[in-house]
């Protein structure tokens, strides 16, 4: 009985990483084949991308905050809190600027994503779309993927804004020190390289928000009950695949450029 | 009870069939859901699937526009097999027919105009007050012009119904499938519901798979004829019947019925005269 249950649920793990496999990939695809939803696209970014700007403001200048003031207590017992800039701008732009956005960006979207989607098929509003010609795929989901990815990818650039200057906030006004030196540092110790793994992370964390979001929504099953789960499976599932891709890609990045 | 057909009208059989079933089984882990259902719709014929709550026939009429795959047997759709084709390829397929949904299945974000030109929008062939007069003309047509800027959720359940039909409607479909239609409403707007139903049959011979659990709508159905001089739906004279109308019926996933009104009333299935009685 306890093989047949475990060989069950192995199959249902194969299965289910198969079905997503052929829906992310159709997903992207789609957008090379025509009919192409750019209505859909753009107000889709504005939900996902202008919606998120307020959190991912906050959230960013305050983990900037928090940065500076940590950073700056161990560093005074160097007396190295002069490179308090470096610190911060380096540690935003390199990881958690990205991290932290598509963490964000998830719990925020990845949900809707999924309860939404999940609402239209418990309604067999996406049987009636289907039963009317179109692709949901191609309607629904492709627009979220691409703007999901294109959003995210500039929410990060305004979450490291933010950070730095959250940084700067702590630096000037609670450890009274200069903000000149702050923003000299921070920009001195920034690579080509540090940017380009910044940049390149939202990439893949808005193709797994988008794209876990859309599929346990279109995989919902069970009522109202059944869209409570695959929210919370989307938003899970989501946040886990961001700290995973985030440390593959950091590992690929640094042998690519090592510091 | 003597009934009789009411015209000879052409041999159907020996036209090509709009929908044909070949021993369709289906299954969703666990007994069959439906097992080896073999049926057709010839062109102007309105075929009428009864029986009890749970026993497929929602899934079935899902089978014949692709939603859902067979696991044996065959679905030919205006001749094409859907079972066997790529998603891809249905899409224009389903174009071609129109299915009114059990809850209405609207867009709930989107207006009623929207919802009933969905079709239309996304074809972008017309320009947007070619839609709007086809949308109107639609709705006039299930008698809800008013509520065109309205939201499905400003509508109460027979409206949403009426409004499903005309978004069903609005691209003259080669074939109209009506999963429950009448379901959960009251008497009188079930009643408006059928009236359209038949209005549609008797004004554009529109071939049709009507599922539902209320015998009072099939009977309806096949003993009254749309009257476009009054404008409203009429009993035919005693004893006669809708030639174009027969009915099927499903029991535990296999059918148990398909034939006329007059063999239905006669038949000597014991659970298909439980469920007359």
């Amino acid at each position: 009985m306890a093989i047949q249950t475990l060989d069950r649920t192995a199959k249902q793990i194969v299965l289910t990483v198969q079905d997503y496999s052929i829906f992310a990939w159709r997903s992207l695809m789609n957008l090379f084949r025509p009919p192409v939803y750019w209505s859909d696209f753009l107000m889709q970014s504005d939900i996902i991308g202008v919606g998120s700007v307020s959190i991912v403001l906050l959230s960013g200048f305050f983990t900037g905050a928090v940065l500076a003031l940590q950073s700056a207590a161990t560093l005074s017992a160097f007396g190295a809190t002069g490179i308090t800039g470096r610190f911060v701008s380096l540690t935003m732009i390199r990881e958690l600027g990205a991290v932290l956005t598509g963490i964000m960006v998830s719990g925020r979207n990845a949900s809707s994503m999924a309860s939404e989607l999940g609402s239209m098929v418990v309604t067999e509003q996406i049987d009636a779309m289907r039963a009317l010609g179109v692709d949901p795929l191609r309607k629904l989901v492709t627009p979220r993927v691409y703007a999901t990815i294109t959003m995210l990818f500039f929410l990060t650039i305004v979450a490291n804004a933010f950070g730095i200057l959250g940084g700067a906030a702590v630096t000037v006004f609670l450890n009274h020190q200069n903000g000149t030196q702050y923003f000299s540092m921070a920009w001195e110790g920034l690579h080509f390289r540090d940017v380009a793994q910044g940049l390149v992370k939202p990439l893949f964390f808005g193709y797994i928000i988008a794209s876990i979001g859309c599929f346990y929504g279109m995989k919902t099953t069970g009522g109202t009950q059944g869209v409570g789960r695959s929210t919370i499976q989307a938003v899970v599932t989501s946040s886990v695949l961001i700290i995973v891709a985030d440390f593959l890609i950091t590992h690929v990045m640094l042998s690519l450029w090592p510091s | 009870m003597s009934l009789s057909l009411l015209t000879e009208l052409d041999p159907l059989k020996d036209t090509m069939p709009v929908v044909e079933m070949r021993h369709v089984t289906l299954s969703f882990d666990g007994p069959p859901v439906l097992q080896d259902i073999s049926f057709k719709v010839a062109p102007h014929e309105t075929r009428i699937l009864l029986g009890p709550a749970g026993v497929g026939k929602s899934v079935l009429l899902k089978l014949i526009i692709g939603l859902l795959k067979p696991e044996k047997g065959e679905v030919l759709l205006f001749g094409d097999p859907v079972s066997s084709m790529p998603e891809q390829e249905l899409f224009p397929l389903r174009a071609r027919t129109g299915m009114v949904f059990q809850e209405g299945a609207l867009f709930d974000s989107l207006s009623v105009r929207d919802n009933v030109g969905y079709q239309l929008i996304e074809e972008k062939k017309l320009t947007d007050e070619e839609i709007d007069a086809k949308v109107r003309e639609s709705l006039r047509f299930v008698e809800l012009e008013e509520t065109f800027s309205l939201f499905p959720s400003s509508l109460s359940g027979g409206m949403r119904r009426r409004v499903a039909i005309a978004r069903a409607l609005i691209n003259q479909p080669e074939l109209l499938l009506y999963d429950s239609p009448t379901g959960g409403l009251d008497p009188i707007t079930s009643t408006n519901i059928i009236d359209l139903i038949v209005k549609q049959r008797d004004v554009h011979l529109t071939p049709s798979l009507l599922v539902t659990h209320r015998l009072q709508d099939a009977f309806t159905m096949c003993t009254h004829r749309f009257d476009a001089d009054k404008g409203e739906m009429v009993p035919l004279p005693t004893g006669q019947t809708d030639p174009n109308t027969t009915f099927m019926m499903l029991d535990e996933g296999k059918l148990i019925f398909d034939g006329t009104l007059h063999e239905l009333l006669h038949t000597d299935n014991a659970f298909v005269k439980e469920f007359l009685e």
